[in-house]
């Protein structure tokens, strides 16, 4: 334990060149921050008498400072040193003037100061209360904001925590009369909470809300976009509760780090819904329903509500191909916007069969007058006449949109067959490839010019 | 320079570190500024009740006033009459008269410009005084029967804005303006005293009123945190949160950190969120569609920081938190809390909005204004819209004095409806002080000040102007024992610039 704080710190600040702030040691050894102050110093002194400005220090400083740095005695220390209150018409001449207390308000400095300044900012202080170090780093600091990034890096990393338990460990007030519900567990924070240009993403702690990786993709082509479509059917959703969540989503979402995402979402929520993708990728699904969820790697995607029941039917499709199919795709979503958006021909049995059935970007089928159903070893299969608009240019380039009624076959699942959510990224990518053999038509045949 | 055990530049000690606990805040907060849900809220009435009610509600208090003061009142054997409307006042009888102030002033915004005047340039940027100049403004006291000019040189001896209820002494002039010599108002309400809500309710659900009293600690006032998402101002928030926290310093600093029993921010938590955009507005800003996400029309970065600072905190420090100018409410006063799908974090601390109105818990979204129980004290806070709104119809610039002054018309916002958007209230109005609160404090002011204002029957006040923490790095600790107020001021190598 003695020397294990000057490894990390050795490894951190001198090999790493890393800030370490006191309380990113206490956390990386789980020891009291007080206690991490020390150790701080005691790196600082040893590693500094070895040799001399090896390591760099800021110091975080409390005292009361001279009552003439403070130019106000009522303690109305003004930043910009602008005197405040100005004498004019008061506003009760009735009442009279009760004379301000005289008593001067104490004003505690909480200076963050770095090495070099100490001794002029110690001297301005009557009284330095508490004097520790605050983070050492390789060399002085050019921008203090890497301190606030060393303690985002905190909350990030030491999120799984619980915030209620930990004080015993790092030696935060602990306050006995703070409960928490415990009806949700929140979700920890996916705390790159970084500013600015940082990009970032909480997971809604609540069931209802879940963020899909997606949804970037999925947001900008669908106006609604009709979540977990139910098994087949190409009805588009209605529900409010997926109108509401879907808004969230997609105000939510912001290139984030998958892998972080990943794990929070594990953590958090009971069921990902992943093992039912793999049942029906082999099967052909309605052919004109376009792969719409699983554009994005890495990502897999979380039911909704609880509450609402959807049996999605989803499949993970070859990850190797995905990669650069997104790519394709988002180049594609830039250059080329108005694209007519044709039928997606039925061809394309080598594309993969995807996931939830998406009515928006097809070319809408505006109704289905009949369809023939049969159920046959837990799959419920059919035909179905459906009417479907067709836009086509003519000879002399104008768009015309036709409606024609065409058959198609279809097949859903049954919703039993749900599989727990266990191994569920690993068989899903087996068997998403080899599904990927029979599916129907892909995302890129549907966007690709005619 | 004496270090006491607050120096922790010394070696890694072997020896156990005590741990601290925070004392137990006593907290009952008040439902006086919540709106009606749903259905129940409505926009088509008249603001013109408001001031009816405002000023039947507070003639009573001022008539009674100004009955003890002037009821000898004599100028050359005349006795002063009181008029009970101001069309009844005639030329040149001295008597006295009850209405509402209303100034009329060339600067200040008027609907009835903005509707007449086609305006083909864009506006100017909004006015930071309304006052003009060369001094033409006019002051009118009205009520239900009409409105009367009032002049006189007594009236330049005092601030008055429009809204405010007073009682004005004086005679008509042959020009027929009122020439006014003497003013009285409502002055402060009666004062709870302190537990005495909480004992009420101790007595009401018939359980023993305890003699004695809990330590109380102290109570933090922070406002205008403003988070940005723009990087460089968060070392700052850091430092407050480790503060807050008990981590950072040593020793009786650290201590004395324990006794915060409640963190209460007044508004402006985040700096660029209101008005929220509508979808109509974020659809025509958006020149061209773009696929995918688009940070310019909504950036999570702000909101994410700031759920994360509050769920770092409330494990240990209990949060009350009030919207501002700047932050994701409704735009007019009162403002309804902070929606709790701001903070998927924090909210696990705070009651299921199906108990909002039971024993909160550690997490308080509330309205703005609001007013509550805190340690027995009776609080009254706001963002500071109504102080600063008020501010432009004077010259002073005196936070205090025109927080004081609110108390006196009890009102804490006199300028809504006039230049403070508001909802039209009805039947009641909240926004009038009922209760004489001990602690009153405006949020997103200039800068920090403090001062007691005493009412005629005793009443102390302590009011507070706590300033923007994004600038002054300013934290506000009231006691809870003493009522003593110190302020811990937070300096990183940046904004300490111009101290050293």
């Amino acid at each position: 334990m003695a020397d294990k704080y000057k490894e990390y710190l050795a490894a951190q600040v001198l090999n790493d060149s890393q800030v370490v702030t006191y309380r990113a040691l206490s956390r990386a050894l789980k020891v009291h921050v007080n206690l991490a102050k020390q150790m701080l110093y005691d790196f600082h002194q040893k590693q500094n008498a070895r040799k001399p400005g090896s390591v760099h220090a800021t110091y975080l400083l409390t005292g009361k400072k001279h009552p003439n740095t403070s130019q106000h005695a009522s303690g109305m220390l003004s930043q910009d040193g602008e005197d405040s209150s100005m004498q004019s018409a008061p506003f009760m001449s009735s009442i009279p003037e009760p004379e301000s207390p005289t008593e001067t308000i104490s004003v505690t400095s909480i200076i963050l100061v770095k090495e070099e300044d100490l001794e002029k900012i110690k001297a301005q202080l009557e009284e330095v209360t508490s004097i520790h170090i605050y983070s050492l780093e390789p060399g002085p600091l050019e921008i203090i904001h890497l301190l606030s990034v060393c303690n985002q890096e905190i909350a990030r990393k030491y999120a799984h925590e619980d915030p209620l338990e930990n004080w015993k460990t790092y030696g935060t007030i602990h306050n006995p009369n703070v409960k928490r519900r415990t009806t949700r567990v929140p979700a920890p924070p996916v705390a790159s909470i970084a500013l600015a240009t940082t990009s970032k993403a909480t997971p809604r702690s609540d069931g209802a809300v879940k963020i899909k990786e997606d949804a970037i993709l999925s947001k900008a082509r669908r106006g609604s976009e009709s979540e977990g479509s139910r098994s087949g059917r190409s009805t588009p959703q209605g529900e409010p509760t997926i109108g509401a969540a879907k808004k969230l989503t997609a105000k939510s979402t912001l290139k984030r780090d998958s892998s972080d995402i990943f794990k929070s979402f594990a953590k958090a929520k009971a069921k990902p819904k992943e093992a039912t993708p793999t049942t029906d990728s082999a099967e052909q699904s309605a052919q004109e329903d376009q792969p719409m969820k699983d554009v994005s790697e890495d990502e897999y995607e979380e039911d909704y509500t609880p509450e609402v029941e959807i049996s999605k039917e989803k499949s993970d499709a070859a990850r190797k191909a995905r990669a650069e199919r997104e790519e394709k795709l988002r180049q594609m979503m830039e250059d080329a916007e108005d694209v007519p958006m044709d039928d997606a021909p039925v061809e394309a049995e080598e594309e993969p069969p995807s996931a939830p059935l998406d009515k928006q970007p097809q070319p809408q089928e505006v109704d289905e007058p009949e369809a023939v159903v049969t159920v046959a070893g837990g799959r419920r299969r059919g035909r179905r006449r459906v009417t479907k608009k067709k836009t086509v240019k003519d000879e002399e380039g104008y768009l015309v949109t036709k409606e024609e009624q065409v058959w198609e076959s279809f097949s859903e699942d049954e919703p039993e067959p749900k599989k727990p959510k266990t191994s569920a990224i690993a068989s899903a990518t087996s068997k998403g490839k080899k599904g990927a053999k029979a599916g129907q038509g892909n995302i890129m045949s549907f966007f690709t010019k005619k | 320079m004496a270090i006491k055990d607050g120096n922790l530049l010394c070696m890694p000690s072997t020896k156990e570190i005590p741990t601290l606990t925070r004392i137990n805040s006593f907290y009952n907060p008040l439902h006086t500024f919540d709106l009606p849900k749903g259905t129940e809220k409505h926009y088509q009435q008249q603001y013109a009740d408001m001031y009816f009610l405002r000023l039947a509600m507070l003639k009573p208090a001022v008539e009674q006033k100004a009955e003890e003061a002037w009821r000898d009142f004599e100028i050359a054997g005349e006795k002063a009459r009181r008029v009970d409307r101001v069309l009844d006042v005639r030329q040149g009888e001295l008597c006295w008269v009850v209405g509402t102030v209303y100034m009329e002033m060339s600067l200040k915004p008027n609907i009835l410009d903005d509707i007449s005047k086609e305006h083909w340039i864009s506006a100017p940027p909004a006015r930071e005084k309304y006052i003009s100049p060369g001094g033409d403004d006019e002051i009118m006291l009205e009520d239900e029967s009409g409105r009367l000019r009032i002049t006189g040189d007594f009236l330049s001896t005092t601030s008055y804005v429009t809204g405010c209820v007073i009682a004005a002494l004086g005679t008509e002039n042959a020009d027929g303006s009122f020439k006014v010599i003497a003013t009285e108002l409502a002055d402060l309400p009666r004062q709870p005293g302190r537990w005495e809500r909480d004992e009420g309710q101790l007595a009401l659900s018939s359980k023993k009123v305890k003699q004695e009293k809990p330590k109380t600690g102290k109570i933090a006032i922070v406002s205008g945190l403003e988070i940005s998402g723009v990087s460089g101002d968060t070392i700052l928030l850091d430092l407050l949160v480790e503060y807050l926290l008990g981590e950072s310093l040593g020793g009786v600093e650290q201590a004395e950190t324990g006794k915060i029993t409640r963190l209460i921010i007044a508004g402006g938590s985040l700096a660029h969120s209101s008005p929220i955009p509508s979808r109509e507005e974020l659809a025509a800003k958006k020149g061209h569609k773009k696929y995918g996400y688009d940070s310019s029309a909504y950036d999570a970065a702000p909101t994410d920081h700031l759920d994360l600072l509050l769920s770092t905190l409330l494990p240990q420090l209990p949060i009350t938190i009030l919207p501002g100018a700047s932050d994701p409410a409704n735009v007019a006063i009162p403002q309804q809390p902070l929606h709790p799908a701001l903070f998927p974090q924090s909210r696990s601390y705070a009651n299921p909005p199906a108990q909002s109105k039971d024993q909160p818990g550690a997490f308080d979204s509330v309205t703005n204004p609001w007013e509550g129980d805190v340690d027995g004290w009776r609080l009254l806070g706001t963002g500071g819209q109504t102080v600063t709104d008020v501010l432009k119809y004077v010259e002073d610039d005196n936070v205090l004095d025109v927080m004081e002054a609110m108390l006196r018309w009890r009102c804490i916002a006199p300028t809504a409806p006039d230049t403070l958007w508001c909802y039209p209230f009805q039947d009641d109005d909240p926004l009038l002080i009922k209760d004489c609160p001990h602690i009153y404090f405006a949020g997103n002011q200039p800068q920090f000040d403090s001062r007691v204002a005493e009412g005629p029957s005793g009443q102390e006040v302590l009011l507070l102007s706590v300033p923007k923490f994004s600038e002054s790095g300013k934290l506000v600790l009231v006691d809870s024992e003493t009522l003593k107020v110190e302020c811990k001021q937070f300096e990183t190598p940046e904004n300490a610039g111009e101290l050293l």
